[in-house]
């Protein structure tokens, strides 16, 4: 018999923790409630049966309401990719995918190292870089400070359609400019109903901490669910500032904060997809920094993770992520620990690769060493077939005592597929590494992205369709000006 | 120093706010005289939590609970300070510039800011340049705190001390500025006066900016 080994999904919560936090959020909307800053949302709830105080905009939303809209919440969904082949499956207990932190907008200089805004010219190596880099499987956004502020979201996510075909992650600014992005979607998707089907693009909307929702946060939710449009949402409660100290606090919190969020798009769009994005934080007591790497973090994220797959929904976690300033061993450390955790937790999508300093800062270094980290993260997840063959006691019998296996046929057949291997990672004598140039990791990873964005070429949009986005682009720009 | 005194600073240092209020009482019914105990008592207790948190021995939510103690023996103080207009270090509008949500820092900043004894006029969020300089001239502030965390929205600073200028308020008001994605450099290239990391410097770089004026 052949059977793969066990999923080695890290568990906190026991099932009675989960039942009492899944019973603590139902009561916590039924009678604490969220403060909606949205009037029609406000209307909508109240129609579907909150209790709501327009005046205080606070929605009580009860039991029943919860249980209704978690029915229709699908379990997975694909983020597709312009390339069918980069398709990213998030499927209940399928592999993780990966993509990079989001926001970025200072970069380390790739030539001298030196800390300095991200540039337009930036914005298309870090796409093309990510592009070609396998342990990334799809893309955010990082924007450039010398474009324009009006629409440098739209102008990124044209920077974004030129230079991959790997699903990309959008982050909107205004409402206005989202509808838009949805639009050019559509047209590199070919028409709404193909993006439906295949939505080449996905959105993170995050409430406020605590239990506070935005007019953006709504109209999102909505317009999300009217193109079908996967959507993360993100809670991000920071422990000891907008969320509790402890962290089964912080747990219950953005639990409660992430149903909401289902109430809102479900009863609107049944069936919309969307994503469990447990982003839990915790505030530095000594600078009130917002930290990404700590080690609480893991932990709280992986009892998110547990309470996602409670609810049978997708999940993504902060995977490689750092409060360092540079890519030195504290990044690589923290990153290395969140990454595991993660993906041990069970995360789909694990989000960060390439960004440090307070999610301020990315680099091409980090990019190349997070991606060979993710594949690390993968290949631990994936385990191993265990049968007859694979547990080769013939093999043992034919080598016998005090033999050796390197020349054997099984050995032969196994040597591929059995392990990852790694490219940065140096396993060769001293002596060949000082003839080379006792070149470091990150060494290592700054000539892979130099050979990258001098080789690589993306694969590029057809040509209609590159027409019809560069007829569409200035046109949105201006309609945003109004 | 009286044993009154070493006292109220200990519980000061300890957030016990009800025992500040009442040694405040009892210091005063012993005769000693309102800024005497401000300054010997209170505000001298609260160079030595300003002191530990540097130091990094104390965290931000003790640093509060002694503000919060000291606020409590303010309260029973300022009666009496507002003769002598001792009670407050200075007036300072804080608000997060036009265009931006995140409240988080400034919130802190904020809170710093009233526990080392500063009057606070918090604006809010997404603050126009116009309701900074209404602010700063209605409340005839010593200094204005802005804050932003969007690259986006940092140039808004720049905007909110041009029209200051324009009010003619610039040289009346200090201006400091912050928030993650700001640096020193930016804030001189704007025209601040001054750009503090976290919210700990916040309450230094105000006091400097106070003794300036
Ligand atoms: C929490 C958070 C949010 C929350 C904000 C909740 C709230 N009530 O504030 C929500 C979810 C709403 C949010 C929304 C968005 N966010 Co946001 N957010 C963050 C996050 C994770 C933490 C910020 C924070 O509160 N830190 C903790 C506080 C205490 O730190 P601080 O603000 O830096 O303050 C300290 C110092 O800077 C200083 N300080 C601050 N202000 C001042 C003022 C003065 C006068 C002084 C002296 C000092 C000072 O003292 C403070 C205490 O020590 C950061 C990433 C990060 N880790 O920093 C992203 C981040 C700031 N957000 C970002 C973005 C892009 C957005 C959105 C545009 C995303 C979107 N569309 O979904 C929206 C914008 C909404 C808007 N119009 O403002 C980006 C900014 C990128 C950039 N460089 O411009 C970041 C960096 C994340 C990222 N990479 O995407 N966000």
């Amino acid at each position: 018999m052949t059977s793969k080994t066990l999923k080695p999904y890290l568990k906190y919560l026991s099932d009675s923790h989960i039942e009492e936090i899944h019973d603590g959020s139902l009561d916590l909307l039924e009678n604490t409630g969220i403060m909606v800053d949205h009037q029609e949302g406000l209307e909508f709830l109240e129609k579907h049966g909150a209790k709501v105080d327009f005046q205080t905009k606070r929605a009580r939303i009860p039991r029943q309401l919860v249980r209704r809209a978690l029915e229709t919440v699908p379990d997975r969904f694909t983020l597709a990719a312009r390339n069918p082949e980069k398709d990213c499956p998030l499927i209940p207990g399928g592999r993780p995918y990966s993509r990079n932190g989001g926001g970025a907008d200072f970069t380390i200089d790739l030539e001298t190292g030196e800390f300095r805004p991200l540039l337009h010219a930036d914005v298309k190596d870090y796409y093309k870089l990510m592009d070609a880099l396998d342990g990334i499987s799809f893309i955010a956004p990082v924007f450039g400070q010398d474009m324009p502020v009006l629409g440098r979201d739209i102008l990124m996510l044209r920077e974004a359609f030129g230079h991959t075909d790997k699903h990309i992650h959008l982050r909107a600014f205004t409402g206005e400019s989202l509808k838009l992005m949805f639009e050019m979607a559509v047209i590199v998707a070919g028409g709404k109903k193909e993006l439906k089907e295949r939505p080449i693009v996905s959105l993170l909307e995050a409430p406020i901490s605590p239990l506070k929702f935005l007019d953006v946060t709504v109209d999102a939710l909505w317009l999300c669910g009217e193109y079908g449009i996967p959507l993360d949402v993100c809670v991000m409660p920071i422990a000891g500032g907008t969320g509790p100290m402890t962290m089964a606090g912080n747990i219950q919190l953005l639990n409660t904060e992430f149903l909401a969020g289902v109430v809102i798009s479900q009863l609107a769009n049944p069936g919309a997809p969307l994503q469990y994005a447990p982003r839990p934080m915790a505030m530095d007591m000594r600078t009130g920094f917002s930290l990404a790497g700590s080690v609480e973090l893991g932990i709280m994220a992986t009892a998110g993770a547990q309470m996602a797959h409670f609810y049978k929904v997708p999940v993504s976690l902060h995977g490689p992520w750092s409060d360092s300033m540079t890519h030195d061993g504290q990044s690589i450390l923290e990153r290395m620990y969140m990454n595991m955790m993660a993906a041990l937790a069970g995360a789909n999508v694990l989000v960060g690769a390439g960004m440090m300093q307070q999610s301020l800062v990315i680099s091409h270094e980090q990019l190349v060493i997070d991606s060979e980290i993710n594949h690390i993260a993968f290949r631990s997840v994936e385990g191993f077939e265990v049968n007859a063959e694979r547990l080769a006691r013939e093999v043992i019998d034919r080598v016998g005592p005090g033999g050796n296996f390197v020349a054997d046929p099984h050995t032969y057949k196994f040597l591929r597929g059995e392990r990852f291997e790694p490219t940065l990672q140096y396993r060769n004598s001293r002596e060949a590494w000082e003839e080379t140039g006792s070149k470091t990791m990150v060494d290592r990873a700054k000539e892979k992205a130099l050979a990258i964005l001098e080789e690589h070429q993306p694969n590029p949009l057809p040509e209609d369709i590159r027409k019809e986005l560069d007829e569409f682009v200035p046109k949105a720009l201006k309609s945003l000006e109004k | 120093m009286s044993d009154i005194l070493v006292q109220m600073q200990k519980d000061l240092y300890a957030g016990n706010f009800s025992e500040v209020e009442t040694a405040t009482k009892t210091a005063l019914d012993l005769g000693m005289s309102a800024p005497e105990i401000l300054n010997d008592g209170l505000i001298a207790g609260m160079d030595i939590v300003g002191r530990d948190f540097r130091a990094g021995d104390l965290f931000i939510p003790e640093v509060l609970m002694s503000a919060k103690a000291m606020h409590a023996g303010l309260e029973v103080l300022r009666p009496l300070l507002a003769e002598s207009g001792a009670a407050s270090q200075g007036k300072i509008v804080i608000g997060t510039v036009a265009g931006d949500l995140h409240d988080i820092g400034k919130n802190l900043v904020g809170m710093m800011l009233e526990g080392a004894g500063f009057e606070i006029i918090d604006l809010g969020t997404n603050v126009t340049p116009e309701q900074f300089v209404q602010a700063v001239s209605e409340n005839v502030a010593d200094v204005v705190g802005m804050s932003a965390l969007l690259t986006t929205t940092m140039l808004s600073m720049k905007s909110t001390i041009e029209a200051l200028q324009d009010a003619g308020l610039r040289d009346k008001v200090k201006v400091m500025v912050g928030g993650a994605p700001v640096t020193s450099k930016f804030a001189e290239d704007i025209g601040a006066d001054r750009y503090a990391p976290d919210a700990g410097a916040a309450v230094d770089t105000a006091r400097e900016l106070v003794a300036l004026k």
